[in-house]
């Protein structure tokens, strides 16, 4: 199988303070994954390390077989590297098309293409594209309407929409379920299952167990930036360290 | 009659205003802080086209002064450059050195930095003394229905009205307005995005020279009178404008800096020069009692969208 993604012993600090310790990872081609653990563990630091946020101290990140380590974050994105965030950061005042659009400007932005109308020629073609990707998951919506007026679990689906412009081979969702209800929790995980069976790479970082145990094949858990369990997600909770973790000796 | 005659005189005015006023909005809604380079740069457009109608380009390119309409274009040109440095330095270098992508006093304080350093070197190489602009033509203007309209002045209105038309629909309607207004909302967004924004910034700066150079070189062809302090009280007048209308709005902006136009011919006529700032200033603290977001503004400062 393929290897989409190689974290090799990655380490981080913030002040002195390792967050993230000789963390290693590695993701087959298509695989849905979760990294889980006790707050502050460091999972949303390993996507914004992925993501390019913040540099890391030694090691390497390898994606589709390129070393991405010393890229700037406004380049990884070309890499096939997408991401949702913990707290929605769609653009408040942009509409719904808009944002969905943002996802894929850098493939298709040159100097030239900046100063087009988004309405006429390979523009309008772009918004085509944004308006079916849209439908194909079920946001029925007016795209011109404001996205902050929408509902919260609406935003986060546009957020996910909005990644998957970028035609990523790997997606990193940061807490996709968090404030959602059952319902819309159910209608976010339809849509993963669609975006995973279509071959996209899925690691998430989650704390809803059941979301995680029905959706993900293989769990990670990472407690004080190091990893203490891979494998199997039903095993994760029978382990000793990850109970530890969790519930404390 | 005479009252139509000091309102449209007003508004012209207002024009020059209003492209100032645009350019103090736009950095405030994008980048979220007072530029206070804007009055150094309507000022050295305006010095530099002087200097050049009077001397002609340094270095022995060419023997004498050169022609006013020439000169005025290379002064917008000037603007445009130095604005372009002021990016470079304050929001770009600073910014990026010593704070994070939310923090607006870095700027802010490092603009009052350039503020001084170009009013002082126009002094040193200029004085400080008010000089004349060679323009080769007085008092043109048109005769409607009763009303004078002077050619310039209306000239200066419709050239900036249009400026901001155009500049309003490219940020409504191209990819880069897209891009410059996900910028405005949230730069570390933009940047994981795929976004250069440190490439994508400096056209905002563009703008600005832009539109300050334009300002004063209108300014200059109606008054003809210019010297080193002119883009403090045009820009002073221009920020009640921009607040008057609403901090961050464009279209805010326009109605602010014509409003303020009108107000200053009309208190002109009716109570005499020393009167325009009371009734500049007391329309603004009037506007902040009544609707402190000012007439087109959100109450969000600094997140509007354009």
């Amino acid at each position: 199988m393929k290897k989409i993604l190689k974290i090799n012993d990655i380490y981080k600090n913030f002040g002195g303070i390792e967050v993230i310790k000789n963390f290693s990872l590695s993701l087959d081609s298509g695989s849905k994954v979760a990294l889980i653990g006790p707050n502050g563990a460091g999972k949303t630091t390993i996507f914004n390390l992925i993501s390019g946020v913040y540099p890391i101290d030694k090691g390497s990140i390898i994606i589709n077989d390129k070393d991405i380590t010393s890229l700037p974050a406004y380049k990884r994105i070309r890499f096939g590297i997408a991401r949702s965030f913990q707290n929605i950061r769609l653009m408040p005042h942009l509409s719904v098309i808009e944002n969905v659009l943002m996802g894929q400007h850098t493939l298709a932005s040159n100097f030239a293409t900046l100063f087009r109308p988004i309405h006429f020629g390979e523009g309008s073609k772009d918004k085509l594209e944004a308006k079916n990707l849209l439908d194909k998951f079920g946001i029925n919506v007016p795209p011109e309407e404001i996205v902050s007026n929408l509902p919260y679990g609406l935003q986060k689906r546009i957020e996910v929409v909005r990644a998957l412009m970028a035609k990523p081979s790997l997606l990193l969702l940061d807490e996709p379920t968090a404030g959602l209800n059952k319902e819309e929790s159910d209608q976010l995980s339809l849509m993963l299952n669609q975006i995973s069976s279509d071959g996209t790479t899925i690691l998430l970082v989650e704390h809803n167990m059941r979301f995680v145990n029905n959706f993900v094949e293989h769990t990670v858990v990472l407690n004080f930036g190091e990893k203490i369990y891979e494998g199997p997600p039903l095993l994760a909770q029978k382990d000793k360290q990850v109970r530890e973790a969790y519930l404390g000796k | 009659m005479i009252l139509i005659q000091q309102i449209i005189s007003g508004l012209m005015l207002g024009g020059i205003y209003v492209m100032v006023a645009v350019a103090f909005t736009l950095v405030i809604g994008m980048l979220n802080f007072l530029n206070f380079t804007i009055p150094p740069l309507f000022m050295l457009s305006a010095m530099m086209s002087w200097a050049l109608a009077k001397y002609g380009l340094p270095f022995g390119i060419t023997d004498g002064p050169i022609n006013w309409l020439v000169a005025i274009f290379i002064g917008i040109l000037i603007t445009i450059v130095a604005s372009l440095i002021v990016e470079r330095f304050t929001y770009r270098y600073l910014k990026n050195r010593y704070g994070d992508a939310t923090e607006h006093a870095i700027p802010l304080v490092s603009s009052i930095g350039f503020l001084l350093i170009f009013t002082n070197i126009i002094i040193i190489y200029f004085g400080s003394e008010p000089v004349k602009f060679p323009v080769p033509f007085e008092n043109v203007s048109l005769k409607f229905f009763g009303l004078v309209l002077g050619i310039p002045q209306l000239a200066s209105l419709i050239i900036s009205v249009s400026i901001v038309w155009f500049l309003s629909y490219m940020l409504k309607t191209t990819k880069i307005g897209r891009v410059l207004r996900s910028i405005a909302e949230n730069p570390d967004t933009a940047l994981i995005l795929g976004v250069k924004v440190f490439a994508i910034v400096p056209v905002i700066f563009l703008i600005v020279g832009l539109l300050c150079g334009v300002a004063s070189a209108l300014f200059t062809i109606n008054y003809t009178e210019v010297s080193a302090f002119i883009g403090d009280e045009v820009a002073a007048k221009a920020i009640a404008g921009m607040v008057i209308g609403g901090l961050g709005n464009i279209w805010g902006a326009v109605a602010g800096g014509l409003l303020v136009g009108v107000l200053e011919v009309l208190s002109i006529h009716f109570f005499g020069a020393d009167t325009v700032k009371i009734s500049v200033w007391g329309a603004l603290l009037v506007i902040l009692i009544i609707k402190p977001q000012g007439i087109f503004g959100h109450v969000k400062i600094g997140k509007e969208k354009f």
